[in-house]
């Protein structure tokens, strides 16, 4: 299981990164995050939506209203330009990061 | 099925951002809870733990909503601030001090009404009139910017708090400096001066911002539904 701080640091790239796919409103995307990361990252309503305020007011993410076939008004966010540019050095840093440990690990196991 | 956006709407009931924000939020909000519950229903859980399940997304609603209005505005508090405290309170402020000179070269006289010894205090009827209605605009803009209920009340009595602060400490200072003044003014005459520009151009203030006031505080009352 995945720590606390780790996964708020991992929040945003998560959330990039499953728009990055298709345009998504809040509950399909911790729905998607939850199942591309086999449960280790699980986003409630209380943690997802003050990220996404967030991001939405940097200009990371851009939400609208839609409504569902079936009637739903759902807002929808989907990733701005500069979210998309954003993206590509956040994952660079995180895998940076990841393969640093990786490496540190393994040192301390040998 | 619970009615989610009642539940939402009445968790976020102290949700400080303007009126239009709020219900995109209190919507999206109730959108995802009931996007959880028919998830467990669809899983086969009775309705009652379904519910409960959705509800415990959010173990601290207190704490969301300072961390939606962080989110939403962290940067942008200044600007808000001004937007719903002192643009309608220096709004009332310049229209009500500015209409009293205007009438005044329109010809409008004061109703004068004996007070102790030599001393009288001025009415300005027609301008008292006026002030409900400056008052209730202050606070409405303040309303609709998403002000509080103390943001509210400010905005409409703000010229009041103006001429009370003049009153007891710009006046007390000029007596400092000039004792003339103050050899002049007795205790008797700087009451009813406060009568003349303090406490009655206050009340005229307050009666036009309470309204609006108790209106946002029903608005609010009237979210407070009981839970799910």
């Amino acid at each position: 299981m995945i720590g606390a701080g780790i996964k708020r640091g991992t929040a945003e790239l998560a959330i990039l990164s499953v728009l990055e796919e298709s345009p998504l409103h809040g509950y399909e995307m911790a729905r998607r995050i939850e199942e591309q990361t086999k449960g280790a990252l699980r986003f409630t309503l209380a943690a997802l939506y003050p990220m996404l305020y967030r991001m939405e007011q940097r200009g990371w993410i851009r939400g609208a209203w839609e409504t569902s076939p079936s009637g739903r008004r759902k807002r929808c966010y989907r990733l701005t330009p500069a979210g998309k540019k954003k993206l590509s050095p956040l994952r660079k840093e995180w895998a940076e990061l990841f393969g640093a440990l990786k490496r540190l690990t393994k040192v301390a196991h040998a | 099925m619970p009615d989610w956006q009642k539940f939402v709407q009445v968790q976020l009931a102290g949700l400080a951002l303007s009126a239009g924000a709020k219900a995109d939020v209190v919507d999206e909000l109730a959108g995802h809870l009931e996007e959880v519950y028919e998830g467990h229903r669809r899983q086969g859980m009775a309705e009652a733990l379904a519910a409960q399940q959705a509800m415990r997304q959010v173990t601290d609603w207190n704490a969301l909503q300072r961390h939606i209005r962080n989110a939403k505005e962290g940067e942008d508090l200044m600007h808000n601030r001004v937007r719903r405290l002192w643009f309608p309170g220096f709004l009332t402020l310049t229209l009500s001090t500015g209409l009293l000179p205007m009438l005044l070269k329109f010809g409008l006289q004061p109703q004068l009404v004996p007070w102790s010894g030599p001393d009288t205090i001025l009415f300005y009827v027609p301008w008292l009139l006026t002030l409900p209605l400056l008052s209730a605009l202050g606070a409405y803009i303040s309303l609709r910017a998403g002000g509080s209920a103390r943001a509210i009340l400010f905005s409409g009595i703000f010229p009041m708090l103006s001429l009370a602060a003049c009153f007891f400490v710009i006046l007390p200072l000029s007596f400092e400096l000039d004792r003339s003044i103050a050899f002049h003014l007795t205790p008797a005459g700087f009451l009813g001066l406060l009568l003349s520009w303090v406490v009655t151009p206050g009340a005229a203030l307050l009666i036009g911002a309470l309204p609006i006031e108790i209106l946002y505080t029903r608005k609010m009352h009237s979210q407070r539904v009981p839970g799910v």
